[in-house]
This record gives structure tokens, sequence and C-alpha cells, in this order.
């Protein structure tokens, strides 16, 4: 059985450990084997950060280069540097947020969303940030409103995956409050991604 | 971690390891942190009270190995987990316990790093176990490192001595769902007694001399084992041999290729010694074989040993096909497999085309965080060194977050080889160059292997600064306790040592500076600075909490800090913000050509505020009046 690949990548300290795990323990609950292969230690102080998630039957930890099924990328460099990680009509799911690193000559955001939307991808730009700030008072939940997003548009994700069962996840992860916050910025997202799906 | 027998939980590498030594028993464990091992100890820290076991951050591997052997040598089940190189600090007592031996169980782990994600070489160290002659085992995958370590913990009981447990990056930091197959033992050996053995336990030359027999004889009961050898279509004229992780990929590999009913398949799971009886059979079939395994040909060496001595003409291919340096991949093994098997060896997948753009996209290496105490410290030095008009300062550098500071503008880090090297190599170099040596030196690192060298500079008259940033933790790492926190790894208060009691006693004159107070700093560090140039053994302690932490209690606490702002028609876009702090949270509008601060990553630090020669960086918002102990207080 070949794996769905999804490639998580941002910046250092975006939570992105936290978005792989979620769907790692999406997928443990729902039965399915997963391997989701993280960086820690000196890459993630505020580093390029990549994670594999391959969701398929004894996974290896990295997933070929042009084999993701499904890119979540927290910041706009970092989706365009690692492009050519998507298959050919794969998902890309992108916050519409640019972050340049420090002392950095860089394409503007309109450069990059453009080139990008060349590709032979199903680009989705979304501004996660705000819906974050939106529910939760800051952009620390981006994370989740990529996630949420990217269940809705993509149909065999959402199958894998579907909105209980990272609920159910997001309760492993979060409690109280922030959990509270977490689900309703989860689901937003979701019906905003479903809308633009169809 | 502690949930019961037959729950499926996703776990990652380190806790699988942590969770199988628990249900093993052991009942100490003690290690050093260090990436990619840190997490093994620090999740049996957490769960350490509930399930009475003995956990503890030692000071450095060495003492932590010496700790966990003690333990084993009184016959209570013990696990030591350090990254690659910490081996080679705990090296000389590895080496003595193969000939001493244990009483019972004990792991060694050692957490290999290839493609060097997050250290200073890539080492393979399953060659420490040809070295010690101690058996080494490797798992093919993060949930396999659950299982394995349970029979690591029996070979040792089984032969009385240590066994090293080979990870590596992409087995301790990778997730997988795991099965729980036992639950962890309420009754479990915690108690020991230690018997006298003066010919065991006293390594001396005649004693030594016998014990080597006892060892060798255990080395060659070991290449009997064939436990950890599995053989998939065996008497087929090609075989692979993948050993640890490598089997994933041969796997994925073979399956993509639609090879996998075409050749032998040999898993190895006991990569030193390579069992003999299992290999000895496919040699007999096989015509030719590939080995493969992630970095040094240590499967593949003692294979062609193996069928050189017993006389079989096979043709052994491994490292001429298999990548000898960075982590396997899917694509490597595939085409080494495809090349191997004499079929097209054109990827099955096609990405989209990279993106190449004007400007390009820019390089995004580490960078010290927005609010990083490091940085403040670093701009005050270098501004205090030209005050007290040191020149070509030399800033030799060591092992944590602070390393970063070899990137522009600091360069504040010259040299960073091993962990205390800061100093010990500044010392040699002042007494052979004429430059001013600062030895740049984190907390954590100055207790691991900071204070022989300090003592050395002292003792052998060697004029060297030592500078010691101070953050309170182990940053690098995760925020683990040492010995200047008076916290242990369970959480107990305990004796604080400070690193300038420590330098004081040493003989250091030693200056405390707080860099988030950027001129005060200065002044003092340019004191000390012309104290130093006066030939002085002198010590700075720059303290101040990691800025992670800070911002983790603010959210906890509910402390608001000051996030700053640029006012525009203040600025005058001389850049000295952006050019002397690279600070990760001001970017530059591409519009307006002017640095702005992002105000969701501003840590409030307030650096860029005391560098602006206009005035024009702000404080944006109401902060709360107790900001500023969050950035000392415990």
């Amino acid at each position: 059985m070949r794996s769905y690949n999804i490639l998580i990548v941002g910046v250092g300290g975006q939570g992105l450990l936290t978005l792989g795990s979620i769907i790692g323990v999406a997928c443990t609950i729902r039965g399915l084997d997963v391997a989701v292969a993280e960086v820690h230690g000196m890459s993630q102080r505020g580093g390029s950060v990549v994670i594999y998630v391959r969701i398929g039957e004894e996974p290896s930890p990295i997933m070929p280069v042009g084999s993701a099924d499904h890119m979540l990328a927290l910041e706009l460099i970092e989706a365009a540097r690692h492009i050519h990680h998507v298959r050919r009509m794969g998902y890309v799911t992108v916050n519409d947020f640019l972050w340049p690193p420090p002392l950095s000559v860089y394409p503007s955001r309109d450069q990059l969303i453009s080139e990008v939307k060349t590709r032979d991808i199903k680009l989705h730009v979304v501004d996660a940030n705000n819906m974050s700030v939106k529910i939760t008072g800051s952009p620390i939940s981006a994370n989740i409103a990529i996630l949420g997003y990217a269940l809705g548009v993509d149909e065999f994700l959402r199958g894998l995956l579907g909105l209980d069962v990272i609920e159910k996840s997001l309760e492993e992860h979060f409690r109280g409050r922030a959990l509270e916050l977490n689900k309703s910025l989860l689901r937003i997202a979701f019906e905003e991604g479903l809308k633009r799906g169809e | 971690m502690l949930r019961p027998r037959g729950s499926k939980v996703l776990l990652l590498g380190n806790e699988a390891i942590a969770r199988g030594a628990l249900e093993a028993g052991i009942c100490f464990a003690s290690a050093y942190p260090g990436t990619p091992s840190t997490e093994i100890v620090e999740v049996l820290s957490e769960v350490a009270k509930e399930c009475s076991i003995y956990v503890e951050w030692s000071v450095n591997e060495k003492v932590a190995f010496e700790s966990a052997y003690g333990a084993a040598i009184a016959g209570v089940r013990s696990l030591t987990a350090m990254k690659h190189v910490g081996l080679n600090v705990a090296s000389d007592i590895l080496m003595s316990s193969a000939y001493a031996g244990v009483k019972e169980g004990f792991i060694v782990v050692t957490a290999d790093d290839p493609s060097a994600h997050s250290s200073q070489n890539e080492q393979d160290n399953r060659w420490y176990g040809l070295l010690a002659h101690l058996p080494v085992l490797e798992p093919s995958n993060a949930r396999e490192a659950y299982k394995l370590v349970k029979e690591a913990f029996k070979l040792s009981s089984k032969y009385k001595i240590p066994t090293i447990f080979r990870s590596t990056t992409r087995i301790s930091h990778t997730r997988m769902p795991v099965e729980l197959e036992e639950d962890i033992p309420v009754e479990k050996k915690c108690k020991g007694e230690f018997t006298i053995d003066y010919e065991k336990w006293v390594l001396v030359p005649a004693h030594t001399r016998r014990r080597k027999l006892v060892l060798l004889k255990i080395w060659e009961t070991l290449r009997e084992e064939d436990h950890y050898v599995t053989i998939y279509n065996q008497g087929l004229e090609k075989a692979v041999v993948a050993s640890g992780l490598a089997y994933t990929y041969v796997k994925e590999a073979l399956n993509l290729l639609n090879l996998t009913n075409r050749v032998t398949l040999v898993k190895v799971n006991m990569p030193v010694p390579l069992p003999r009886k299992p290999l000895l059979k496919t040699l007999e079939y096989a015509r030719e074989i590939l080995v493969v395994e992630e970095l040094d040909p240590v499967v593949e060496m003692q294979l062609k040993d193996i069928a050189v001595s017993s006389g079989f003409k096979v043709n052994i291919r491994g490292k001429d096909l298999v990548p000898e340096s960075y982590e396997l991949t899917v694509e490597a093994v595939y085409i080494a497999i495809a090349k191997f098997m004499g079929v097209e060896d054109k990827l099955p997948w096609e990405g989209v085309e990279p993106i190449r753009l004007n400007p390009p996209i820019p390089p995004r290496p580490p960078v010290l965080c927005a609010g990083c105490p490091h940085r403040s410290t670093y701009y005050a030095v270098k501004v205090a060194a030209n005050k007290a008009r040191l020149r070509n300062v030399v800033y030799t550098g060591d092992i944590g977050c602070y390393t970063l500071g070899y990137q522009k503008p600091f360069e504040t880090q010259m040299t960073c080889f091993e962990m205390g090297g800061s100093i010990g190599v500044a010392h040699g170099l002042a007494k052979v160059i004429e430059n001013p040596i600062v030895a740049v030196i984190g907390d954590s690192t100055f207790y691991h292997a900071g204070i022989p060298p300090a003592l050395n500079t002292v003792y052998n008259k060697s004029n060297v600064l030592v500078l010691v940033l101070d953050n309170m933790t182990t940053a690098m790492t995760g925020h683990q306790p040492h010995p200047g926190t008076g916290i242990t790894a369970t959480g107990e208060t305990t004796i604080r040592v400070a690193p300038e009691n420590v330098l004081c006693s040493l003989g250091f004159k030693v200056y405390i500076i707080n860099p988030l107070r950027v001129k005060e700093a200065i002044e003092e560090l340019t004191k000390a600075f012309e104290e130093f140039k006066r030939g002085a053994n002198v010590a700075v302690v720059s303290r101040m909490k990691c800025a992670l932490e800070v911002l983790r209690n603010a959210r906890r606490r509910g402390v608001v800090l000051p996030i700053y702002t640029i006012i525009e028609n203040k600025c005058t876009s001389c850049m000295a913000c952006v050019k002397l702090t690279a600070c990760p949270a001001i970017v530059i509008d591409l519009r307006s050509k002017k640095p702005r601060i992002e105000s969701s990553l501003c840590a409030g630090c307030g650096l860029c505020a005391a560098i602006c020669p206009y005035s024009a960086i702000i404080i944006a918002n109401k902060p709360s009046e107790n900001w500023e102990t969050l950035w000392w207080s415990p």
C-alpha cells in the first residue's frame, strides 16, 4: 500500500511539532499506522523546519522528494522553498504570512504566491494567523487553522481522518480554555476549507 | 507513558525506549541531555515518582554512565542515555565496564545523528561495540525500539555485560503507534548490594588480563546468538542485508521496485558482533550480496570477514553503492538496489519544479530567538571590547544555542568543537598568539566540561577571559535543570552551585552582568576587559533567563510582556536595529524600506530600543507591572 504523505513546513517555533503530533495521534485513534518524523534541537531555533507525516503500513520516516500528497505550510517562503517535495496535483495549504529571515533579501508575498500558483498543484492561501487571532487573541494557533482548512479542501485526507478524530486528538494536546478555543478554530477553518474545496 | 497493557499509543522513538525500559524493570536512569537522545530520560524523570524509580540529570555523560553503572554492579537494572558524541565523553568507563561486567541488566543508549542535524559530527557509534567488545542492538523503527530495548536488557542480564542500544535521529525523533505489551512492573529491584570482588571490580593489570579472556569468551558466544537476525526468502542468488533503520528503507524500496520476492532479505538488529550462523546460511546460497546500512560499513566489513574466513566466494557490495555520508533516504536506497539488481533506477515519483525567483528564496539557518539574552550579551561584549580598546579579539566557542553567535553581526564564536572546548582551546591559543582571547561558554556546558579547563588556565597561567552565558537552564535541549538551578530532574530542590562561586574559588575575579540592562552591562564589561588587559584572571557571568522560558511563563501566568514598535516618522532607516541585532522579530518592509517590528514575535527584551540612535523604538503596549521579574526569578 502506498502511504499518504503530509509535509509540514514552516519556521521553528510556529507549532509544527504540535501539528505533526495532532495528526499522528488522530491516526492512532483511527487505527492507522503512521510515522511522524520531527526535528529537534538547534535546527528548531528559528530555522527552516520540515516534518514528515506518512500514513501507511510501517512507513519509513523520510518521504521521497516529490511524493508529498499535501503540504501544510505555516509560512510563505518555506512553502516556496519546499514546493518540489509536492507531487503533481498534490495539495498545498499555506498560511498567508511572510516571515523573512533576519538580514535577508527576499521575494515579495505577491511574487511568491504568483510563482507557486504556476505549479501543477492545488494551492490554497489562507490567512491562518488572522483566523487564529480572531478566535484565540494571538497567532499561536495558526497551525490548527491550517489543519482545519486542509481537512476541508482535501477530500481524501478527510476520509482518512474526520473532523471528529482531529477533535479527539486535540483533547490529548490541550486542556481547558485552550482546548475549547482550538476546537472552535478548527471547526471554523474546516468550514471555510469545505466551502473553498467545492 | 503509563498506560496499561493493550493500549495503543503514539510514542516518540525516545518515549518508546523509555517505556520499554520501564517494562523491563529499570529502577535507575541517568543522562546528560543531548539531541537526539534527550527525551528518553526526560520522560523517565516525569514519571519517576509515580513509578518509584530514581532518575537524574547528571553533570555530564561520563558521570551519567558511571552512576547507572554503579547501580548495575549492585544488581539494579539501569539505563544511561546520551547522544553519539556524549559516548566519547563516557568512553573511558565504557571500555572498563566491558572488562568488569555487571550484575544486572545495564543499557547504554547512544542516539546517533546521521546528517548531523544537531551535532558537530555524524560518527557511527556501532564502532564502540567493536572497540569495547560489547554487543550493539539497533531497531529498524521507533516501534521496534520499544520491543528491542526489552531484548537488550535480557541480553545484558544473560551475559552480565553492558549492552549498547543504538538509535538514530530518525528513530528517536519519529512518532509511531505502539501497542503496549506489558504493564510496568510494580515490584522491581531497587535496592542492590555491593559484593566485594577485587578480581572483578579492580582493574589492575593482573586482573585486567584475566578479565580480557572472560570478555573474549562472551564475545565469541555472542557471535553465535541468532535471535537478532531475521531472514526473508532464504535461498535466493541475490541478497540484501539491512541493519537497523536501513531495513525500513530497503523494504519500501524493494516494494516500489517490485523486487520483494526476488531477493533474500536479511534484517539485522545486532550489527555488533554480527551473528555468524544465520549469515553463513545466506552466504551459502547467495552469489551477490548488498549491505545497506546508515553511515559506516560496520556490518559490511564483518560480513566480508565471515565470508573470507569461511571460504565463500561471494561478491559483497555496500558502500560502493550506498552513501557513507548523511542519513539514508528511500531515494538513495532505491537507486542502490536498482543498480545492484541491474534494473532501471529512474525514481517512480515526480514532484513539481522547484522555485527560482529573483531575489532568490533566502536561506533560513537557525538563529538566536527574538528576545534571546545571548543576543544582548554579544552586542554588549562587542561594544565593551571596543571601548576597552581590545583589538582583534578571538572568541573561542562552545556547544549550545549561543554557538549561533558565529553568524553576523555577532561573530563571537570562532571555534566550536566539543563540550568545554572553548576554554581548553583558548588556553592553548593564548600561549601562542598575541590576540586577546575570550572563551564563551554556556552555563550547562560550563558544569559539564568547563571547570577542569578553567582550572587549567589559572594553574598554567594563560590570559583568557572566561565568559559564562548563564540562562539558568540547559536551553538548547529543551530546558533541563543543572547544578546551577537548585532543582533536580524530578523537581526536588537541592544545593545551587552558582558559576561565579566555582570561578571565584578557582581564582578568577568575577563580574556579573544583566544583559537586559544594556548600558550598565556595557559599563561593567568594559571594567572587566580593562582588568583583563592588565593580566588578571577575569571571568564574566552574564545572567538572564532563556526567552523561550520567559514567554512560556508569561503565557501561563497571564503576565503581559512589553512589545516594542518603531515610530515610522522618527525612523531614518539607518538600519542600526536590523544590522546590530539580527533579531527575527524585526523585518524590513519591502514597500517603505523601513524596519518594522512584527509584534507577534517581539519578546520585549528592549535591545533594539537601547540601540536606536533616534529613540524611534518604544513600547507599544501596556506591560504588567512585574513583567521584568519573569526574566530572572525561577
